[in-house]
């Protein structure tokens, strides 16, 4: 078993949260948490340095008993796939601290605190090997991130946070139901790999689909069941919307990935289609929507709707293309659109407005922001030699290669990104600085700066050199289509 | 009988004696007790609790029937009675600040909480009809007495008056079934009617026997359509009763009906497709009704209702999971709603009621820590992992999907997310509004050493289940 280096990633936030209660000065919490923060990024790099890319099996595995009666343990291990949003998660842990820095000035104790239990049991959903722990660990983040949202939040908060707990409480509730069924069938274990092993009639696995399809689906979120995100995402802290934005999410399509793919691949074979059109339709549906916007945040928040539309067609082109794009596009959605909310929320700390139709002609006033507002904007509308083009063609070519209608609307939600976007950015960054003027905007400072840097290294290094990227996720996205494909036919 | 049985019998039912006997005692050292030394009593009902516990634990080893088949004391009846030990001790602690500030503080108070607790006993422990409703009079006699505990408020008197008539209707019902039952099968001893009628078990004359005695015990634990007197009964008790009766009886009417549905000849009745419906509606009821109430208690009282039937669910599931699920849940249970009972019973201080939700409007911010409990007692009775109610909710889900009731599985996990509502809403007003007034909530000593201990129990069980889930499988009757 060897040194524990996954419990240690996942309980060091944890621990620095205990910590934290022994604390009184606001600074020194602040500087505790980023403090525990970056050691946990440095454990998340030496677990990368020793990650070994020539295989699927899963590493750095530790296991212990935990409930033997109903065969629970407490089983930590990670492939490729899971790598790459372990590192994500550390690495956007002490944005959101540096983020929060001056923004979240009351209950600084408390926030920090759901910070970094918030961060844990992220890193726990990726990490988990064990059903049980998995939907623990799942669950578990209800907690922390809806007083985040609910305490921290904006005018609506409460609104959002009740409308943000009870929709995903609801998705994963018969997730749980579909795990429980999982149990019998794979001759009561919860051990993940022992039951992607195992064989299940297409009737249960039809389902068991749909059962972690509404799970996976509102939290991804896919078009219909995303009406939660744009509310929960407005009314976040900034620190609040970077976490659902870059790992969330992604903790939805992770779910398709760990469980929908290789335990119901028959069911996956069989219903790829309706999850085409659906994550077409949220490609499309997304980016008009953010077409229509005014509010910065909201526009952000709709533009997440149409990307991880893009995650979920690269997912279920079920190819190798689509689904190496689908992966790394969700790390660059995280990356990207992590530092858009980031950005929204600076300009909204100086200005307290998001309203699009107040700003003009920041260029003049704050050259720094708007020169890396503006790669971000093109990453986000997936410019070649950003990472977002690397992905999204991935993406597109396994679509096209999957269906070719879908892969014709995926394009076009791809031309509705890059209008809504550079609408974004004009009405924002250019013109006559009209009613910009009244703001007294100073450019961003040190503190900021250390947070967007970065981001904006991970924008180009994917974007021009992926291939470090690909080379962490190569063996298990093989793996995968393997197993998809021997047992659900197809290709 | 024999004086060699007459010793085991006595041997068998000693928790309960002493607990009978140790009331008695104190019914009469508590009128010495001058004003000002009531602790006094709360340690030496205490104690009284800690002896039958020991005494219990110790008896626990073997399987004792006693009293030629009226009384068992096996670990079935063990485990029940070490949740009713919880209960009371947890009940006496949560007290005296409480009788202080009501001004009920009077020996008769811990007195008739014991003879109440001897009730349940031996209820957990009756293996007859007629032994079940000996306990089962014996535990209600006293809690109509302590609803009404508050004499001087009307709410109170209501309150304890209708629970008394209602009570009353229920056991006779009971009786009645127990009539039918005894003439159908010439016995009343559980075991003896499953061998008398194992002719015909879809008798109709048995059935509706069957269907009087449900009725019966499920007045008990407040399920529909006998739950009407639940939130007026827990909203005009003390509150300290409240807390007392939303466990303890609880629980021993559910030891009951454990041990009356699983009976061979109840189980071959059908009769579980009527608790189904029971579990089902009751779920329904509590979970919705609970979402409109301002008031904490009534708000509780529809919150034990829902757990009353996401408790039966698990009787509804049947098999040594399905009793273990019931009884893992009513022990998780104790500890969650003893706690929250706990917070509501502090704030009692002064002029504040601590009874409307909006009371709590920014409890958070002067009181950090305490705010903290609430937020884990809430999040633990809306079952949210890694709390301990998830863990208690997941059992009884995984008992019924092994019985194939998949469809009963996926109802009550719906039911529980509208119930989930309600209990963040209340973590909504602690955190997320600002304080309107002062809060001095009474924290003595004992209440703090209550509330730490069903923290502890509430985020200990659901971090590690394994000790406490075997300790279930292991207490489950016949198997």
């Amino acid at each position: 078993m060897g040194f524990p280096l996954l419990s240690l990633i996942v309980f060091t936030p944890a621990a620095g949260a205990a910590f934290l209660i022994f604390l009184r000065s606001d600074n020194a919490m602040r500087w505790t948490a980023l403090a525990v923060t970056v050691i946990d990024l440095a454990l998340c790099i030496l677990m990368l340095a020793r990650f070994d890319t020539a295989t699927h099996a899963m590493q750095f595995t530790e296991t212990r008993p935990w409930v033997p009666a109903l065969g629970i343990t407490y089983a930590l291990g990670i492939d490729g796939i899971s790598a790459l949003f372990v590192f994500l998660t550390g690495l956007l842990g002490w944005i959101c601290v540096l983020a929060s820095w001056v923004a979240i000035d009351r209950k600084v104790k408390e926030f920090m605190i759901s910070l970094l239990v918030m961060q844990a049991l992220m890193l726990g959903v990726f990490c988990a090997l064990d059903l049980f722990l998995f939907y623990v660990f799942w669950e578990a983040t209800l907690i922390p991130m809806y007083l985040i949202i609910g305490v921290w939040g904006g005018e609506g908060r409460v609104y959002a946070a009740f409308k943000f707990f009870l929709y995903t409480l609801a998705g994963s509730l018969l997730f749980l139901i579909g795990v429980i069924v999982l149990y019998f069938h794979g001759g009561e274990t919860f051990d993940i790999l022992a039951l992607t092993a195992q064989d299940l009639p297409f009737q249960v696995q039809a389902w068991l689909f749909f059962a972690f399809l509404i799970a996976f689906a509102v939290k991804v979120p896919m078009v219909p069941v995303h009406t939660w995100l744009p509310d929960a995402h407005v009314q976040a802290p900034t620190a609040g919307s970077i976490i659902l934005a870059g790992v969330l999410l992604k903790m939805g399509a992770y779910g398709f990935l760990r469980f929908s793919l290789p335990m119901l691949p028959e069911a996956s074979v069989h219903y790829s289609t309706l999850m085409l059109v659906l994550s077409a339709l949220a490609i499309v549906y997304g980016g008009l929507l953010a077409l229509a916007q005014d509010d910065l945040k909201k526009l952000v928040a709709y533009s997440s709707i149409s990307h991880m539309g893009f995650v979920t067609l690269g997912i279920f082109a079920l190819n190798f293309r689509g689904l190496e794009g689908g992966i790394l596009q969700m790390f660059n959605h995280g990356v990207t659109t992590g530092a858009l909310f980031l950005f929204v929320g600076l300009i909204y700390e100086r200005t307290h407005t998001r309203s699009m139709a107040d700003y003009g002609g920041l260029m003049k006033a704050a050259p720094v922001y708007t020169t890396f507002l503006a790669l971000f904007t093109l990453s986000s509308m997936a410019l070649p030699g950003t990472n977002s083009f690397v992905g999204e063609l991935l993406v597109l070519s396994g679509g096209f290669a999957a269906n070719l209608a879908v892969g014709a609307a995926a394009v076009l939600g791809a031309l509705l990104g890059a209008a809504y976007l550079l609408g974004m950015y004009r009405k924002v960054a250019l013109g006559p600085a009209s009613v910009g003027a009244r703001f007294k905007i100073r450019d961003v400072n040190a503190r900021e700066m250390t947070a967007i840097l970065p981001l904006a290294v991970f924008v180009l290094w994917v974007g021009l050199y992926p291939k470090p990227f690909l080379n962490i996720i190569d063996a298990s996205v093989k793996h995968l289509l393997a197993q998809v494909h021997a047992k659900g036919g197809g290709q | 009988m024999t004086a060699a049985d007459l010793l085991q019998s006595i041997l068998a039912s000693l928790p309960e004696i002493v607990v009978v006997t140790g009331a008695c005692i104190l019914l009469i050292l508590g009128q010495f007790v001058r004003k000002g030394q009531e602790h006094f009593l709360v340690w030496a009902s205490v104690a009284i609790v800690l002896i039958a516990a020991v005494g219990t634990l110790m008896l626990a080893s073997e399987v004792r029937p006693a009293y030629t088949g009226m009384f068992i004391a096996d670990r079935f009846a063990a485990f029940f009675k070490v949740v009713f030990y919880l209960a009371t001790v947890l009940t006496f602690l949560l007290s005296p600040k409480y009788a202080d500030v009501e001004g009920i503080g009077s020996s008769e108070y811990y007195v008739l909480l014991l003879f109440a607790l001897s009730g349940m006993m031996i209820m957990a422990s009756a293996t007859d009809l007629l032994s079940i409703y000996v306990g089962l009079e014996l535990m209600v006699l006293c809690t109509y007495v302590l609803t009404g505990y508050l004499r001087q408020q009307r709410r109170s008197n209501e309150a304890a008056l209708k629970y008394v008539i209602l009570g009353a209707v229920s056991t006779g019902i009971f009786l009645y079934g127990v009539s039918l039952v005894y003439g159908l099968t010439g016995t009343t001893q559980l075991d003896g009617m499953a061998a008398a009628a194992a002719g015909d078990p879809l008798d109709p004359g048995l059935l509706l026997a069957v269907v009087f005695i449900v009725a019966g015990l499920v007045f008990k634990v407040g399920a529909v359509p006998f739950h009407m007197w639940v939130p007026d009964v827990y909203e005009g008790a003390p509150t300290t009763v409240t807390a007392f009766m939303s466990v303890g009886p609880k629980a021993a009417a559910f030891a009951v009906i454990l041990r009356v549905f699983l009976n061979p000849l109840v189980a071959a009745t059908d009769v579980w497709i009527v608790v189904a419906v029971v579990a089902v509606v009751t779920m329904a009821l509590g979970s919705f009704v609970a979402l409109v109430q301002d008031n904490f208690k009534r708000l509780l009282a529809y919150s034990s209702i829902a757990h009353a039937g996401f408790a039966i669910f698990g009787v509804v599931a049947g098999g040594a999971d399905g009793i273990a699920s019931v009884m893992l849940y009513l022990l998780i249970y104790t500890f969650m709603n003893l706690g929250i009972f706990g917070i509501v019973i502090m704030m009692r201080n002064g002029n504040i009621s601590g009874e409307v939700i909006e009371d709590y409007s920014g409890f958070a911010k002067p009181h950090p820590g305490l705010a903290l409990l609430m937020l884990l007692y809430l999040f633990s009775l809306a079952g949210i992992p890694p709390t301990a109610g998830f863990f208690a909710k997941f059992y009884v889900l995984v008992a019924l999907v092994e019985r194939g009731f998949v469809i009963l599985a996926v109802i009550a996990v719906l039911l529980s997310a509208v119930a989930a509502y309600f209990y963040i809403r209340i973590v909504m007003v602690i955190y997320m509004r600002e304080p309107g007034r002062a809060f001095d909530p009474a924290l003595t000593p004992l209440v703090r050493a209550a509330l730490a201990f069903t923290a502890a129990g509430t985020i200990g069980i659901g971090l590690f289940p394994a000790w406490f889930l075997r300790l279930a499988q292991q207490s489950v009757f016949g198997g």
